[in-house]
């Protein structure tokens, strides 16, 4: 890799941390091999999959697609800082599972992280804003149904 | 309370650590001193390699091995598992020698200090060609005067014939009232799952034993190759499938990477990690479908069909995969579906074309099978001014008719013998759930207004839970709880949960107790895989078996330790007890320490440790069915074609846990509505294919799928010792019939006749509604 590098800060699940990073160095990767965060995944590298979904400063963003040194500055939100310390599952994550919102679960992260975003910006959102979100994430495994049913139960209207 | 577990829709153990982050798929591996490897890929579709120059490449920084043909020229093909006797072993090298047959073959390797670097460093590989001529289109390539022959050697592309024939199609012939005839075009897509492949090759294991972590399907079967190809014991190696991010048939396949990682790794002393990238994806790992089936029906007066030739053609692209044939023999196995048709006769051609390997994918061939066959009936119907379901009642096998030793054999499974199920009763449920009556009504008041609506419905047989075998071990410790390993080697299906359902029901446990391990050759010594809907049903019952011997070992160990004659014992919630002495008895964990190694024998055992080992060899095929009915619109203006409404009802045998079963159905007919509506891997003329991505390789999202309501029959198979059979396929075979049922049945007011599966996209349809305005016109 390019010798070229930078300083950055970043704050990942609520740690700070000071970094030297290579210029070209993906986010995604910056999470999954320097962090070891890998519960962020890479399903296309290319932008249309949403597996690699993280909140940055709050919004949702696809890790695969940005560089590490964008980040600099940055609050990062990733899925393993999404259920309690003591592994209790987040209501999110017990709403995926209670109605079978994953199969083989990799693109579910990335899903989730979009659904942390979106119910904090809107706790109840409608059927529109659901459907908007879910234009954004593939699944192969699911047909979408049950993913839709168990964002329909956190949006108040399962 | 473990009482009663099978049967009901328990939430999965699986999905804790799946929803927190904590899975490890292959990228997730990391190991000290790990290097990378990017693949350098044939640029042509056939070519012969003049020349490769790596010094550049090899003196870029951070690189430490290339390996081209030359290297591993020592090294056997990859094997093919279901040739014929007959068949022309066209089989995939390693790395391409002297020539390359398609786009994405894999020519060389680099293997550097960081993936970035392989990348750049794959990029300076100069690799001279000299192009031949390509043979992409299906019927060409298998004609006696080809513009190429891959393997001049053999003569033919033709790799391999697969026949069938039942009764006497003739004589049905010369006596039928009607002839139908109809070739229909079945287009090239893929698997796609989230997750690409990918390894991890680690020769730092004790004893120099290589460690191969791979996305795959069948472990065992990949440690079997992987020593057959390098020429060492399997003893030598061990295979890790660890958290596989779904694989619909394309993983289960041999693939190149598997072994140069390997080599490379052995060679270099260090691990070696290939992650294949999405553009990659789609040269690299096997395609499927693509198939021409010229179909010929032979009818009497009263709409029965009486007998059936099919001629059908399969692109297997540019060589033989793991397993090559099975699309060809499935497709012209199970062809006639749930209809009687007692005369029949196959002529199915494996062929090979200038594209990437095809094989596998979700239902193999049976989603061409439907299509044909159900389009077939609506046809007769048609043109006979039958309606189409009683064409179809008067065709089916009933209840009674079953098994049905249907005269044809199904590849590496054996002999197609119908077992259980009510395919009539089937039929029926789904129109009551679909409100057929009722929608057919509406389509014709949508069709007043001009609206363009189709409904199609698809009945069909699936073969499912195929052999030979699979193992269940099961392992009671002296904490009371169990560890179950089994062969299968599941990527989503939720198999783990259902085995615990079955053996925490066997042992009258809580469900909770039983962790199930998987995917790893060390820890799980022989297993088969999961392909072919076959965990659940196989790998379950394995286990379920094993779960009895435990208990009836637990019975005997109990009867020394409550002494009392074993006859006097039963098995209550998870104990052992006394019958008619309450309070007298003892629990798993003190039954299982008493077994335990540091204590004497127990009385009447010959082995130690509460601990049993159950193969379930399966008897022949078991068969599940379904019926699906699907409503869809087309967008005059766009040509979009929405599915409105979708029902099914589904039988495949005891259900474990109907929430799985109902979200493997989901899931299957998502990738039926993708590959008929949105997905193909279209090549220009020069063999080049036209995607690199999902950004146009379109897979359905939650906006495209429609409601989906699903109704379950359970007809047992009496070859199972717990009457379960396979339900992961058939979600996907059953769409691409019904949704293709519905295109076709919209089309017909506008004169579009469709004998084939699409793939229907806006521009695909609009040129259709051109041509049925010209041709109206006309
Ligand atoms: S991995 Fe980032 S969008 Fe697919
Ligand atoms: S659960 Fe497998 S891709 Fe969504």
């Amino acid at each position: 890799m390019s010798r070229d590098t930078r300083e950055i800060t970043v704050t990942v699940n609520g740690a700070p941390k000071r970094l030297t990073v290579p210029v070209r160095l993906l986010l995604s990767d910056l999470l999954r091999d320097v962090l070891g965060l890998t519960g962020t995944h890479v399903g296309c590298g290319q932008g249309p999959c949403g597996s690699c979904t993280v909140l940055a400063d709050g919004g949702t963003v696809r890790s695969c697609l940005m560089l590490a040194v964008q980040a600099d500055g940055m609050e990062i939100e990733t899925i393993e800082g999404v259920a309690a310390g003591d592994g209790a599952l987040h209501r999110i994550q017990e709403a995926f599972r209670e109605h079978h919102a994953l199969q083989c679960g990799f693109c579910t992260p990335g899903i989730v992280m979009a659904t942390v975003g979106l119910l904090r910006r809107s706790p109840h959102p409608s059927a529109d804003e659901r459907a908007e979100l879910m234009e954004g994430h593939l699944c192969r495994c699911t047909g979408y149904r049950n993913i839709d049913a168990a964002l329909a139960a956190l949006a108040g209207e399962g | 309370m473990a009482v009663g577990l099978v049967g009901t829709p328990v939430r999965r153990l699986e999905d804790h650590r799946l929803l927190t982050g904590k899975a490890c798929y292959v990228a997730d591996i990391v190991l000290p001193h790990m290097l990378h490897m990017a693949v350098v890929r044939s640029t042509r579709a056939h070519a012969e390699i003049m020349d490769i120059r790596t010094a550049a490449a090899l003196a870029a920084p951070g690189v430490r091995l290339i390996l081209t043909g030359e290297d591993v020229r020592d090294l056997g093909p990859l094997p093919c598992i279901d040739l014929f006797p007959d068949s022309k072993p066209a089989l995939h090298r390693v790395l391409a020698l002297d020539k390359v047959r398609y786009v994405g073959e894999p020519v060389a390797v680099v293997i550097a200090d960081d993936v970035y670097a392989a990348e750049d460093a794959a990029e300076l590989v100069e690799i001279y060609y000299r192009d031949l001529p390509v043979v992409l289109d299906l019927e060409e390539a298998a004609s006696d005067a080809p513009p190429a022959l891959l393997y001049p050697e053999f003569g033919t592309n033709v790799a391999n014939i697969c026949r069938q024939e039942v009764g006497d199609p003739d004589a049905a012939f010369a006596g039928a009232a009607h002839v139908f005839e109809e070739t229909f075009r079945i287009h090239r897509y893929a698997a796609a799952p989230m997750e690409t492949r990918g390894v991890v090759a680690d020769p730092t294991a004790q004893g120099g034993r290589i460690t191969l972590h791979t996305s795959t399907q069948f472990p065992h079967l990949v440690r079997a190759f992987l020593g057959g190809v390098l020429g060492i014991p399997e003893s030598e190696i061990r295979v890790v499938a660890p958290d596989v991010g779904g694989g619909f048939g394309a993983k289960c396949e041999f693939y190149p990477e598997e072994v140069v990682s390997v080599v490379a790794a052995r060679r270099l002393g260090r691990p070696v990690r290939w992650i294949e990238g999405r553009q990659e994806h789609f040269v690299a790992t096997t395609h499927a479908r693509e198939q021409v089936h010229a179909m010929r029906a032979a009818v009497d007066a009263d709409g029965v069909v009486t007998a059936v030739t099919l001629k059908s053609l399969t692109s297997n692209g540019a060589a033989m995969f793991t397993l090559a044939t099975t699309p060809a023999s499935i497709s012209s196995a199970m062809l006639r579906g749930p209809y009687r048709i007692p005369n029949y006769r196959a002529e199915s051609l494996s062929v090979l074309t200038s594209k990437t390997p095809l094989a596998v994918y979700r239902g193999a061939g049976h989603p061409q099978a439907v299509l044909c066959m159900e389009l077939m009936m609506d046809r007769i119907a048609r043109d006979l001014g039958i309606d189409r379901i009683d064409l179809r009642r008067r065709n089916m096998l009933t209840k009674q008719e079953l098994p049905s030793d249907r005269g044809t054999a199904i590849v590496l499974a054996g002999k197609v013998v119908y077992d259980s199920g009510d395919y009539p009763g089937c039929l029926d449920r789904v129109l009551e759930l679909a409100g057929w009556d009722d929608r057919l009504r509406r389509q014709a008041e949508a069709r007043a207004q001009g609206r363009i609506v189709g409904l199609g419905v698809a009945c069909f047989v699936e073969e499912t839970a195929i052999g030979p075998y699979e193992t269940g071990h099961v392992r009671v410790d002296g904490s009371g709880k169990v560890t179950v390993l089994t062969g299968a080697s599941p990527h989503g299906q939720g198999t783990a949960t259902a085995i615990a359902q079955l053996v925490a029901e066997e042992l009258q446990i809580p469900f909770t107790d039983v962790t199930v391990r998987h995917g790893d050759t060390d820890v799980v010594a022989d297993g088969v895989g999961t392909f072919a809907s076959r965990g659940g049903a196989i790998a379950g019952a394995a286990a379920r078996l094993a779960a009895h011997k435990v208990r009836e070992k637990a019975v005997l160990i109990a009867s020394e330790l409550l002494e009392a004659a074993a006859v006097d014992i039963e098995w209550v919630d998870g104990r052992a007890a006394i019958v008619g002495v309450p309070g007298r008895s003892v629990t798993l964990a003190e039954i299982a320490r008493r077994a335990t190694a540091w204590n004497s024998l127990p009385t009447g055992l010959s082995s130690f440790n509460l601990d049993e080992v159950a193969h379930h060899q399966v008897p022949g095929i078991s068969f599940a069915n379904a019926a699906h009915v699907a409503e869809v619109e087309i967008d005059r203006d766009t040509g979009t074609v929405r599915v409105l409404d979708y029902a099914v009802v589904h039988d495949s045998g005891r259900i474990i846990n109907p929430m799985i079963v109902e979200g493997q159905v989901h899931g299957g007919i998502a990738q039926g509505l993708g590959g008929l509506l949105m997905e193909e891997i279209a090549y220009d003329a020069a063999g080049r294919p036209l995607v690199s991505g999902f950004q146009d390789y379109f897979l359905p999202t939650s906006a495209e799928m429609p409601e989906i309501r699903t109704g379950f029959m359970e007809s047992p198979t009496p070859l199972n010792p717990y009457g379960m059979k396979g339900a992961g396929e058939g979600g996907t075979t059953g769409a691409v019939g019904a949704i293709a049922g519905a295109v076709a049945d919209a089309l017909v007011p506008l004169g579009v006749r469709v004998a084939g599966d699409g793939p229907f996209t806006p521009p695909a349809v609009m040129a259709l509604l051109a041509a049925a305005r010209k041709g109206a016109g006309a």
